[in-house]
């Protein structure tokens, strides 16, 4: 199965949380307590356009951490995608997502990155237009220019969430198999998976 | 002061389930209290904490476990600042951070540090290499497998954050080469060179050390002596044996450490092998303590910590309650305010004294290195025990040398950290010697010419080939270096710290500024405040748990919840199963079938 870290961008109170939420709750029927305490949420998806190619999303949330503006590097790093998050009915908010756009891009030097624009709370625009303050072409524009995905989407009643992750792991799944195809793995080191100890017991063999 | 009662941990307040999607969990004002899961329940409010338990400056490796206890046990913690990156004196940075660092330093403005020198070469001001590529650490560590901070790193789930790998070379500095270390029990009985006596009072030893503790009327006569007394006298052990098990085994920085520190320190090493493989030692990639920090940071954000950079702690009025910050905002504190030294307010008169002094010299080379490493291995540890350098060092020196596997510096560099707790311009002198040292070392080993020299490459069992150090050594004094080692960065400084350089922290030093003592001096900002303790020159990570646990004793009273944590391990479950898949992407691989132990590749080196 492959993996790809995705991160939440964007200011307090968009509803990235909640974005998530309802993509990793619409397909566990208990969000479990545990998975609080996790270092991260993890969800699978199986990809729509490919035969069989599940992937699975670790999806880091800010924490609060960007409120004052206080990331750490180690947010950022090995990103494979982002979610940057704005709510289309506050006015400075795609300003704002623009700025995260900025700061990820000088964050995170990788071209592989799959940004992806979303601006929620849609369902306060159906029940009242009059709400709506970013107009969907702006935005559409803003992320054609920088070459980022867009969607509008409703983390309230689930409208287009899904659609996010689909398109974000189709396009990961696309660009690992090219690179793959590219450049052989030349990764020889290791790592130490802490979880797990090995057998041997150092103090076994001269007691 | 906390009430005696035992605060009900985290896991007892949260509600059993999560509810519906946006759970209105705080009730402000009520007893049930729960903690804030920022980020996985609703958006935090947008207007600083008026109100915190504690509030944390400097988000040092300490602080920063601190910080991530304080927050699961549940207590409302703030945790700022001053700089514009996580890690303080344990930071991790890049190279313009820490040419503003340096600057910082020799303009007092970043306290407990002296005499700060950079040199950058222009290759990397140039654009051949630029400033992110690197990651040094101010502190650089490494981990024990056996070790109390590796069980809170998995406890804790902040493992997951971070990436480790496995660092098994050790090498020790004598006659102008180095030795590498035999470690290994296997290694001690295959080893040619060892005669029989002295495997059988070694393997002695080691059976002894490994429980030495229960054993008192071995060691209990040489509770005073130094360690070497101990080894030569009831052990038989040669110099050769007894310094490498002082110096290399034990880490220990002179010659003079007391029997029991030392036994505790080479026992250290010897349970920690095998843990996770044929290895005693880990670090983290992309940086260590510097990453760390970042990592239990984290923590304690998602359980609902408030995280500040950039802000500076001003002041502090234990009648008042209120605690004061550079952007003019405030906040009021229910139980304690918990400084870094290195972060004091102005007008401060309650700093512990910092009198252990650690001197660095980090370099940066534009050579790869990799003939110290293991195979598949990406660091080691090199040791010049007292007296093995040409100035004459008192005592060791240990250098922390690691290649670009590790993340922390681009292609075809290293990284070398110097260390000694010498104190005075003697220190610098000593760590010039080490440098030097390294450097005639890597230039003569990686140099063209040996490849034709046969005494000195020989190849192994395994085809690969192996180098001989012995000869090594002795081909040092003849050799003329034809190239000279580019130097990337060279920096110097000095650091103080209120830990000696062995005890690990002395709890005594959290006694001062206690509110109960009438100590309140008139015009301190910094009064009842409790200071932590900067890093000291311990190379290992040991004192960092110890120095957490007994701050949040201090605050809470117990040490019982630090950490009472269990998440539960369906997660851990579902991840093994999924490995046996990654591993054919070769991304997840275990250690267990990626090394393999080479006992014949430095047989012949230990000198007797």
């Amino acid at each position: 199965m492959l993996q790809f870290k995705l991160v939440l961008l964007g200011d307090s109170s968009v509803g990235k949380s909640s974005i998530v939420h309802r993509f990793v709750k619409d397909s566990f029927d208990e969000f479990r307590e545990s998975t609080i305490g996790a270092a991260f949420l993890s969800q699978t998806i199986k990809l729509e356009k490919q035969d069989d190619v599940t992937i699975k999303f670790e999806i880091w949330d800010t924490a609060g951490q960007e409120r004052y503006k206080s990331l750490a590097p180690m947010y950022y790093r090995n990103a494979n995608a982002a979610l940057i998050v704005y709510d289309i009915t506050q006015p400075d908010s795609l300003a704002k997502a623009q700025s995260w756009v900025d700061e990820l891009k000088n964050k995170v030097g990788d071209q592989d990155l799959v940004i992806c624009l979303v601006g929620n709370k849609l369902d306060l625009c159906e029940e009242d237009p009059q709400k709506r303050v970013v107009d969907t072409e702006d935005a559409q524009r803003y992320a054609s220019e920088q070459g980022l995905l867009f969607q509008e989407v409703s983390a309230k009643t689930g409208a287009g969430v899904t659609d996010i992750f689909q398109t974000i792991g189709e396009k990961l799944y696309v660009q690992k198999k090219n690179s793959q195809q590219a450049a052989s793995q030349t990764r020889n080191t290791v790592n130490v998976e802490l979880q797990r100890p090995s057998t041997n017991d150092s103090t076994s063999c001269c007691s | 002061m906390m009430s005696s009662e035992r605060r009900p941990s985290m896991a007892e307040r949260r509600p059993s389930i999560m509810g519906p999607l946006s759970p209105h969990v705080e009730h402000r004002g009520s007893n049930l209290m729960v903690p804030h899961l920022a980020g996985l329940e609703d958006p935090l409010p947008d207007s600083t904490p008026g109100n915190v338990d504690v509030v944390i400056v400097g988000t040092g490796l300490v602080e920063s476990i601190l910080a991530a206890a304080l927050s699961w046990q549940g207590s409302n913690v703030l945790h700022i600042d001053a700089n514009t990156y996580y890690g303080d004196s344990s930071a991790t940075l890049t190279i313009d951070q820490l040419k503003q660092w340096v600057q910082d330093v020799n303009s007092d403005k970043m306290k407990f540090y002296e005499n700060a020198k950079l040199h950058v070469s222009g290759a990397i001001r140039n654009g051949k290499y630029s400033s992110r590529d690197f990651g040094i650490d101010l502190s650089p560590k490494i981990l024990f497998a056996k070790s109390d901070l590796l069980s809170i790193l998995v406890k804790s789930r902040v493992h997951q954050y971070l990436e480790f790998q496995s660092l098994s070379s050790f090498h020790t500095f004598e006659n102008d080469s180095f030795e590498k270390l035999t470690n290994t029990k296997q290694e001690i009985f295959t080893d040619p060179s060892l005669p029989l006596m002295t495997k059988r009072n070694l393997m002695k030893f080691i059976k002894f050390v490994l429980d030495w503790e229960s054993q008192t009327e071995i060691w209990a006569s040489y509770a005073e002596a130094p360690i070497a007394t101990f080894l030569v006298e009831k052990f038989k052990l040669d110099k050769a044996q007894v310094y490498e098990l002082i110096f290399s085994i034990g880490l220990c920085y002179n010659i003079d450490v007391k029997t029991p520190e030392a036994l505790q320190r080479i026992r250290r090493y010897l349970i920690s092998f095998d843990v996770y493989g044929p290895f005693p030692v880990l670090y983290s990639k992309y940086g260590g303590p510097g990453e760390l920090s970042q990592g239990f940071c984290r923590s304690a954000a998602v359980a609902g910590a408030t995280y500040r950079l950039n802000l500076k702690f001003i002041s502090y009025d234990p009648i008042t309650k209120m605690a004061l910050f550079s952007d003019g905002s405030k906040v009021s504190v229910t139980e304690k305010v918990v400084v870094a030294p290195t972060q004091s307010s102005d007008n401060s008169m309650n700093v512990p004294e910092q009198k252990y002094e650690v001197q660095r010299l980090t370099c940066v080379v534009e050579k790869p290195c990799t003939e110290w490493f293991a195979e598949g291995e990406n660091a080691s540890v090199v040791v010049f025990p007292p007296d093995s350098l040409k100035s004459g060092n008192k005592q060791a020196v240990q250098a922390l040398v690691m290649g670009s596997g590790s993340d922390i510096c681009p292609k075809g560099t290293s990284v070398w950290y110097l260390s000694t707790t010498q104190s005075g311009p003697r220190g610098e002198l000593d760590l010039d010697a080490a440098l030097e040292a390294l450097e005639e070392s890597i230039i003569r080993e990686s140099s063209a010419d040996l490849e034709n020299d046969e005494n000195i490459l020989q190849v192994g069992s395994n085809g690969h080939f192996v180098l001989n150090s012995v000869k090594l050594g002795q081909s040092f004094k003849e050799y003329i270096p034809r190239e000279k080692l580019q130097f990337l960065m060279k920096l110097y400084y000095k650091q103080f710290t209120s830990t000696p350089p062995f005890e690990v922290v002395d709890p005594s030093i959290f006694d001062l500024n206690s509110t109960d003592d009438d100590r309140l001096i008139p015009g301190a900002s910094d009064n009842a405040v409790l200071y932590t303790s900067p890093p000291s020159a311990e190379i290992s990570y040991d004192e960092a748990i110890t120095a957490a646990k007994v701050l949040f004793q201090r605050i809470v009273g117990s040490d019982d919840d630090f950490f009472d944590i269990d998440f539960e391990d369906e997660d851990d479950t579902e991840k093994l199963n999924e490995s046996a898949i990654t591993d054919d992407e070769n991304m997840n691989m275990t250690l267990d079938t990626g090394m393999s132990v080479e006992p014949v590749e430095f047989a012949g080196e230990m000198e007797i």
